[in-house]
């Protein structure tokens, strides 16, 4: 299955859900456990699987995730002819800039899509967090026969009411019913948002769906194929822990839940290490008399203060006799002398002034948006 | 020919460091992990790569696999470019005859050809062992502004210590008049850092003479600089004061190390406009627990804490289980100490396994090592300045 597969990170769409922590970048930016976005992860499981053409399809707010993934060097994805492939929109008689949907994207890059030469393509969006393998799903698809595997999870976590895809299937795992922002999930799987289909049969679905007026892939495609059998389409599940990024409460639920040990060991792989772009920083200093208890501390951080349930990014300072709890602080936050935060989220660069004081319920936590001073 | 280049650094990475104990039993020193997440060479590679040097040739004949899987293509420090980069230079044959590096000279002398490709003005000699941030491109400033054949880095030494070190005296314009080898009775205190600049023609013309030389021990120290000197060639001193630590035994290493902790460390490796580079193995962020007890450490990506910790420095991928203690320690990456084990005044070496019950260490006395990759089985009683291979 040498170079068989070519990955397609589709990263443009719902992009308010995460209010202030995605106005200024895409959601596949967004910061997380540390040290982390969110596109490390479906990119480190695409490289894991033997995948060395990715494509990352942009729209808005792409300036962070152009800066983040640079030649894509921290993912060996910086080959002479093949590698990482950013796609931003662009102008043309056809293209006003936005893309009218998943489809429309797909379309306007088809000319990448017909230049690969790799056998399957494998699509995900950017709003679900795990790892998984994608050399598996390919065997499984292979192996079904089907035109199009859908990856799914069973994870009770990421099942919402008013919104999602949900599928059921029959025993041999054909996807039998697929339903959309239902108001209350009634089949028993999540469809992930990814999906694996041969390059060829993709670059004619979208074209022929596209001629159409279709762009919705969801609704306009999956949904006709499947309820009238025009393509087979099977399931194949991710078994790992799953998060669905949809909203402030849920990325942040998700950060906290990385502070067990066991959850985080089902999300890194211990023999593959999940990539990031590289900072050169030291690592971090706590000076006597800090206290840090169950909390995730990237390198580059300087602690003289209390930090409890946290989660801190690359160069965060806590000033002495401040106090931090619940709470995630994103690269170079400083928190000053006698501040105290609880359920908070602070975006890059925020500055906590002295004795200011932050306390939020924990359903709803503050966020302070990037180089905010409060 | 490839393009000309101002300067090209030589790295003198050849020796065993035997001074280092079993640190060293399968490494070349330059390799020693030291800081959390460097390793010694990281030093003068970021001095290069911050003073505008692309090219350098790193001369290794000692155990050079670890260094060389560390060294890679240079991207690390940003050296991965199209015409330099960093370069590893074992010995090699010529024709019928080829040789190990018989001293520092030789080294270079062996490698004429390559510094000949870059066809340099300038050729800076840089060693492998200490921990220290400094702008080559200041000192190459002073070499063309004094119209130097040779700049010899110095730095002012307690006087008592004057007796370890080369020591160059010095006239008032800072032209140096006199060299002594490590003095009993030393006139000044300004000893050699082993950092040189020379002139290209000159060190060329100086290396073929030094190698025709058949009682010549091959070494700039003892050979090259003393002739320069007698043939009245222009050297000149360049003063450096920062922090500047030989790391080249157990005590000096430890030490180097314990000097991050101090309250404002004399070496400040969070300043962003003189970054010092490292090798980033990708791991995830450091794991606090609740039960974790942290006090004046240096913790890096990828260790999880269970245990107490107090005075500390864990590198990369350290487990400190709960109910371990580890004071005054070094802990090199990827290092596991399990509950029930004591380590203090300790340096545990990469992956190496300390099991509970363990006493590793003693609250005074000499450093005690632990070698790379042992497992330390339990019950055992490691002494102060003990080394223990398993």
């Amino acid at each position: 299955m040498k170079n068989s597969i070519m990955g397609i990170i589709y990263t443009g769409e719902r992009d308010q859900q995460l209010r202030e922590l995605t106005t200024v970048r895409a959601v596949a930016a967004v910061p997380l456990c540390s040290r982390y976005r969110l596109i490390d992860f479906p990119l480190s499981s695409m490289v894991d699987s033997g995948i060395r053409n990715v494509g990352v399809i942009m729209q808005r707010n792409y300036n962070s995730l152009m800066d983040h993934l640079g030649s894509g060097k921290e993912w060996d994805l910086h080959g002479k002819h093949t590698g990482l492939q950013i796609l931003p929109p662009f102008t043309t008689n056809e293209n006003v800039g936005l893309y009218a949907g998943f489809l429309d994207a797909i379309r306007s890059n088809l000319n990448y899509l017909r230049r690969s030469k790799e056998k399957y393509t494998v699509i995900t969006d950017t709003h679900m967090l795990y790892t998984t393998r994608f050399d598996d799903m390919a065997a499984a698809h292979e192996a079904s026969g089907a035109d199009i595997t859908l990856l799914y999870t069973r994870d009770p976590g990421v099942r919402r009411n008013g919104g999602g895809r949900y599928l059921s299937m029959d025993e041999n795992g054909v996807v039998t019913q697929l339903e959309v922002d239902p108001a209350s999930p009634r089949l028993d799987a999540t469809y992930m948002e990814a999906f694996m289909m041969e390059r060829e049969k993709l670059i004619e679905m979208v074209d022929t769906a596209v001629s159409r007026g279709q762009y919705h892939l969801t609704r306009d495609v999956l949904m006709q194929a499947i309820s009238t059998r025009s393509f087979k389409v099977v399931g194949f599940e991710c078994t790992g822990k799953v998060w669905h990024l949809d909203s402030v409460q849920a990325y942040f639920e998700c950060n906290m839940d990385l502070l067990s040990p066991e959850t985080r060991a089902a999300l890194f792989p211990a023999d593959r290490p999940i990539l990031t772009k590289l900072r050169d920083e030291m690592p971090t200093r706590y000076f006597p008399g800090a206290t840090v208890k169950n909390s995730l501390l990237a390198d580059g951080c300087v602690i003289e203060g209390t930090v409890e349930n946290c989660v801190l990014f690359r160069g965060v300072r806590i000033a002495k006799g401040a106090v931090v709890r619940n709470s995630i602080i994103m690269q170079d936050g400083v928190v000053s002398e006698g501040a105290e935060l609880d359920n908070c989220i602070l975006d890059k660069q925020t500055l906590v002034r002295p004795n200011s004081r932050l306390i939020a319920p924990r359903s709803y936590p503050i966020v302070i948006a990037k180089q905010m001073t409060v | 020919m490839l393009r000309k280049k101002r300067c090209v650094a030589m790295l003198l990475a050849g020796g065993q460091g035997s001074r280092l104990g079993i640190l060293t039993k399968s490494m070349a020193k330059p390799a020693v992990p030291y800081g959390g997440k460097y390793r010694i060479i990281d030093f003068p590679l970021s001095n290069c790569a911050n003073s505008g040097i692309d090219v350098v040739g790193v001369l290794t004949q000692y155990r050079p696999l670890e260094l060389n899987a560390y060294i890679a293509n240079g991207s690390t420090w940003d050296l991965d470019v199209n015409d330099g980069g960093v370069f590893v230079l074992p010995p090699y044959q010529t024709g019928a005859s080829g040789e190990w590096y018989s001293g520092t000279a030789n080294a270079i002398y062996q490698n004429l050809a390559f510094i000949t490709q870059y066809n340099p003005d300038y050729v800076l000699i840089l060693s492998g062992d200490h921990i220290y941030k400094m702008d080559y491109d200041a000192m190459l400033q002073h070499h063309i502004s004094h119209n130097a054949d040779v700049t010899i880095a110095v730095r002012q030494v307690p006087w008592e210590e004057c007796h370890r070190f080369g020591i160059m005296n010095t006239d008032s314009e800072g032209n140096i008049i006199e060299f002594e080898e490590k003095p009993k009775q030393p006139k000044s205190n300004n000893a050699s850092m082993g950092v040189y600049i020379f002139s290209w023609d000159k060190l060329r013309k100086y290396l073929i003479d030094d190698e025709n030389d058949p009682n010549s021990a091959n070494d700039f120290g003892k050979n090259i600089i003393p002739t320069m000197l007698r043939d009245g060639q222009r050297m000149t001193a360049y003063s450096f004061n920062d922090y500047w630590k030989d790391v080249g035994t157990i005590e000096s290493l430890w030490e180097a190390n314990m000097d991050l902790l101090d309250p404002v460390p004399q070496i400040d490796l969070h300043d962003k406009q003189f970054r010092v580079y490292g090798r980033n193995l990708g791991l995830p962020a450091q794991y606090i627990a609740e039960s974790a007890k942290i006090d004046n450490c240096l913790i890096t990506d990828g260790c999880e804490v269970y245990g107490s910790v107090t005075h500390s420095i864990l590198s990369s991928g350290v487990r400190v289980d709960e109910g371990a203690v580890v004071i005054d320690s070094v802990i090199m990456p990827g290092a596991h100490i399990h509950s029930g084990a004591v380590v203090r005044r300790a340096i545990v070496a990469e992956n190496a396994e300390i099991c509970g019950g363990t006493v590793v260490g003693e609250e005074t006395g000499n450093i005690a090592v632990i070698g790379i990759g042992v497992t330390v089985p339990e019950g055992t009683t490691i002494k102060a300045g003990q080394q223990y291979e398993g």
